[in-house]
């Protein structure tokens, strides 16, 4: 399922790549393919009507000469010598004339060669015509018939020529075609009369191209078998029925086209290549827009699972790295909420615990009361040395101490919240620094004697009084200086020191000694109820607590930090901030 | 038993038979023959088509009918092949549904001979004065008229006239000479000959080289070196503005047409006709009218017809048709070098028609 995004962006891209380069490619094969079938076509017409125009213009030029000779004669009134000179001169000046035949206007040989056999002669036939081809020799040949009229227009005879159509099958044979080109010429009935391919070809009955030609009025093309074929008419030459004979050209469909079938292989090579690349492009571009996503999936997954968030930002292009930014700092405030939501669930089991505490602090205070009581009368009557002395002061001491506890309980669950501040008679508590200070070090000097362990006041003379009870202040100090002296199991300093803090409106307060300090990570949790770092029995847990009731019930705050003067280069210091009396 | 089950199937899966395609010689010009191609494969005939150039049409055709051999089933021919045709007993009748058919009075002329009509009349042709309707009309049919009117304009050469012996044939009759073998002998000939020469180098310009005529007056017409063109229907089709073309008659002019004919050695005769029949229906006959200016044959027809097209029926009616003989299309071989010679100046009208006359008698012997 992750996957399939990365799929998914593979896919958008290389169909926007993929119909990009197919409809390009294809139009641009099918133009590349129109257009050279277009140049082929235009190609093979232009090749074909420069052949067609120099077959027709040796045979105009031959038909213009012989009618001048025809008209030449017709003036001369048929005069021998004159006849004789002017069919030598008409044979010099066109090669071509095979045979020569000069009729007079009822169809009599007056001069030449007999006139050949088909050759329609008469008063029908004196229009002036070439005809269609004859094989009868050794190259087809055609016959021309001229009128010979006279400076006034009269008929006098009748130049019948036959002339040698070598020269077309010269003409097409020295045309320099294409690959697989040929050249034919076909004449009114369509029957070859030359062809450019050495071994002559025979037309096929009813070729469709020869069929068109024949039809065409001037030039045309046509694909028809795997050729591709360009015709035109010759119009100098038609059949006795007007049918002009026509000039094809022909050239196979894959030799024609070979230029757009490489076209076509290079586009296809070129767009696949183009395709491939795109293709690699996408694969590249989805990892590097998705990556980031899939990170980002995965975080969101941690996060929904509750785990905290390891690692670096996630970095990400554009929207998807302001999304990493967004998800990293949802998961932030997410993990404060939970953080928040903890804090307060443990204060509310607290709150609970301390509540419990308190009533059954109070259910067990008067029967040990009673246990006290009843273990100091029984002391009172027994003697020093008695037996069970021992016993019953092990039974009061204990009993003491457990009250001790209970009243340190009862006096928890009596402190008032902070949103409760401690009124004495309608008056906020007051203390003396200086004052308090000088008893706590009078209360504590046995116990610090036994450990070893000096006291240091460090009141400065300024230090204005404090807005809190006086008994308040002292416990809070003396549960300090206590808790100091326990953890100094090597002796050493304590110090109280006060100072008006900055801006004149509080105090500061600091207990500080050269212990070992408190790790880090207890710091958090040293002013939680219960919680403590002595041996089992040692300590209740709830000192700190109620010092920091006590404190922040003043309205004032505490804190615990390193001192730096421990053996270890540390040492505990807690910080104590009070207002000022005003 | 198995064999002729299998000659069974193939006889009743083979495919239909393919329908014989109508043998169609026509003598159409390039333009006309694109038109009649699209126009008979948008009516889904199947015609075997075959172009005859003008120019040899009634050697080639007569040459074909003579030979029995690759007979068409129809032929378009000259008018005035029609004769020479019938005289050789080479053509059939049309059938009565067509001879009925209503044709205009000088249509059905054009189709008949001794009162049988031998083709279906296809289009109506001649000779007509064609002007600018801004040009002054000639007062008269007359050809002084129309010399007398291109004389005053002040164009150098107004006269838009042929160097063709059809083009001669109002001069020769103007001068009483019909054309005729007997009639060339008279002295009107020389003078209708050397009338029409004259003009020449005066009124009309000296004529350009033998097969460029047609292009060369177009051009002088379209860039208004012609006052009065005297031409056809022919040559109406390419002209541009035909609103603002105005047609007259000209005396003596020859009228002539094209015709549909069946010959006697057709092998689907009937289809012929039938080809016959819707090319010269109303609607087939007007896309060509409309296309070419050609002159439908039909009444219904030529009432559809443009206004040029009717114009130049309207002075066709005044034109006369050429005489109704074999040889008539042949005295033109001899005609036309003649009128050309004398035009050239390298002959005198005399020497001209005295060639002519020869070489009519020569036709006559020979007939």
């Amino acid at each position: 399922m992750k996957g399939s995004l990365r799929w998914q962006v593979v896919l958008v891209l290389s169909l926007a790549a993929v119909v990009p380069t197919v409809v390009v490619g294809a139009l641009a094969i099918s133009r590349a393919r129109h257009d050279v079938e277009n140049e082929v076509k235009r190609g093979a017409l232009a090749h074909i009507r420069a052949l067609g125009a120099a077959l027709d213009g040796t045979l105009q030029d031959a038909r213009r000469t012989v009618e001048l000779a025809a008209s030449q004669w017709a003036d001369a009134a048929g005069e021998v010598h004159g006849t004789q000179l002017l069919v030598r001169r008409l044979r010099r000046d066109v090669p071509i004339v095979q045979q020569l035949s000069i009729l007079d206007p009822d169809g009599a040989l007056v001069f030449g060669d007999p006139v050949p056999k088909g050759v329609d002669i008469g008063s029908h036939s004196f229009g002036g015509y070439i005809g269609d081809a004859v094989f009868g020799g050794a190259t087809p040949a055609v016959h021309l018939v001229v009128q010979a009229r006279g400076r006034t227009g009269e008929l006098m005879g009748v130049f019948v020529a036959t002339l040698d159509l070598a020269f077309v099958h010269d003409i097409i044979a020295a045309a320099r075609l294409g690959p697989g080109a040929r050249v034919l010429v076909v004449d009114g009935r369509g029957v070859p009369v030359a062809t450019s391919d050495p071994f002559p070809i025979a037309a096929k009955a009813h070729d469709p191209v020869v069929d068109r030609a024949l039809a065409s009025t001037v030039e045309g093309t046509m694909s028809v078998g795997g050729w591709v074929s360009a015709y035109r008419n010759l119009s100098s030459y038609q059949s006795l029925r007007g049918v002009r004979w026509a000039i094809i050209h022909q050239q196979p469909e894959d030799e024609a086209y070979a230029l757009a079938r490489r076209t076509t292989r290079d586009t296809l090579v070129i767009g696949a290549a183009a395709l491939a690349i795109a293709l690699a492009l996408g694969v590249f571009a989805s990892r590097r827009l998705t990556r980031p996503l899939a990170d980002l999936a995965r975080r969101a997954d941690a996060i929904a699972a509750g785990n905290t968030i390891e690692g670096p930002p996630i970095d990400g292009p554009g929207e998807i790295g302001v999304l990493a930014q967004s998800v990293d700092e949802m998961a932030k405030r997410i993990a404060e909420r939970a953080e928040l939501s903890a804090a307060l669930a443990r204060g509310d089991r607290l709150a609970s615990v301390g509540v419990m505490s308190a009533q059954v602090a109070h259910e067990i205070n008067n029967p040990l009361t009673t246990v006290l009581g009843y273990a100091k009368l029984l002391l009172e009557d027994k003697p020093e040395g008695h037996p069970d002395r021992a016993a019953l002061e092990l039974i009061a001491d204990e009993a003491e101490r457990m009250k001790k506890i209970i009243g340190t309980l009862l006096e928890y669950a009596r402190a008032p919240r902070q949103s409760e501040p401690v009124i004495a008679g309608g008056v906020l508590g007051r203390a003396d620094p200086a004052v308090v200070t000088r008893h706590v070090g009078a209360l504590v000097a046995p116990q610090l004697k036994k450990a070893r362990v000096a006291f240091v006041s460090d009141v400065a003379a300024t230090t204005p009084a404090v807005a809190i009870e006086a008994h308040a202040l002292q416990q809070v100090l003396v549960n300090l200086v206590q808790n100091a002296a326990q953890a100094m199991t090597d002796g050493g300093t304590i110090t109280i020191a006060a100072r008006p803090a900055p801006g004149g409106v509080a105090t500061q307060l600091t207990v500080t000694d050269d212990g070992p300090g408190i790790p880090a990570a207890d710091r958090g949790r040293v002013f939680d109820p219960f919680f403590t770092t002595k041996a089992p029995g040692a300590g209740t847990g709830l000192g700190l607590a109620v010092c920091k009731h006590l404190v922040t019930t003043a309205g004032g705050s505490i804190e615990v930090g390193d001192a730096g003067s421990g053996p270890n280069g540390r040492g505990a210091q807690f910080r104590i901030v009070l207002p000022n009396v005003t | 038993m198995r064999l002729a089950f299998f000659f069974a199937l193939c006889a009743c899966g083979g495919e239909p038979a393919t329908p014989t395609p109508i043998k169609f010689l026509h003598t159409f010009n390039p333009s006309e023959t694109e038109l009649f191609n699209k126009t008979i494969a948008d009516r889904g005939w199947i015609v075997d088509a075959s172009l005859v150039p003008f120019a040899r049409g009634h050697q080639v055709i007569t040459e074909i009918l003579r030979a029995g051999k690759a007979c068409p089933d129809l032929i378009r021919i000259d008018a005035t092949w029609l004769p020479g045709l019938v005289a050789a007993k080479l053509l059939v009748p049309p059938p009565e549904e067509l001879a009925r058919a209503p044709w205009t009075a000088i249509s059905r002329e054009l189709a008949s001979l001794g009162g049988t009509m031998w083709a279906v009349p296809q289009t109506i042709d001649g000779l007509v004065v064609v002007r600018q309707a801004s040009t002054a009309a000639p007062k008269s049919e007359r050809i002084a008229d129309l010399v007398a009117a291109a004389t005053a304009s002040q164009l150098a050469h107004p006269l838009g006239v042929r160097v063709d012996g059809y083009w001669l044939v109002p001069w020769l009759r103007a001068e009483g000479v019909e054309l005729a073998p007997p009639a060339i002998t008279s002295d009107g000939a020389v003078r209708g000959l050397a009338s029409f020469a004259a003009l020449f180098g005066t009124l009309a310009a000296a004529p350009p080289s033998a097969g460029s005529e047609a292009p060369d007056e177009l051009r002088r017409w379209n860039t208004h070196e012609l006052a009065y063109w005297v031409t056809g229907p022919w040559q109406l089709g390419d002209l541009r503005d035909r609103d603002q073309i105005e047609v007259s008659a000209l005396e003596h002019a020859p009228r002539g047409g094209q015709l549909l004919v069946v010959p006697a050695c057709a092998a689907q005769p009937a289809a012929g006709w039938k080809l016959a029949k819707e090319l010269t229906s109303e609607q087939v006959s007007l896309i060509f009218s409309d296309a070419f200016a050609t002159i439908p044959t039909l009444a219904i027809a030529q009432e559809h017809a443009t206004p040029l097209v009717q114009r130049t029926l309207g002075a066709l009616v005044h034109s006369e048709l050429l005489p109704r003989t074999p040889v008539t299309p042949l005295l033109f071989d001899d005609l036309n070098p003649a009128v050309a010679a004398v035009v050239a100046g390298d002959a005198t009208a005399e020497e001209a028609i005295a060639g002519v006359r020869r070489g009519w008698h020569r036709l006559e012997r020979e007939k």
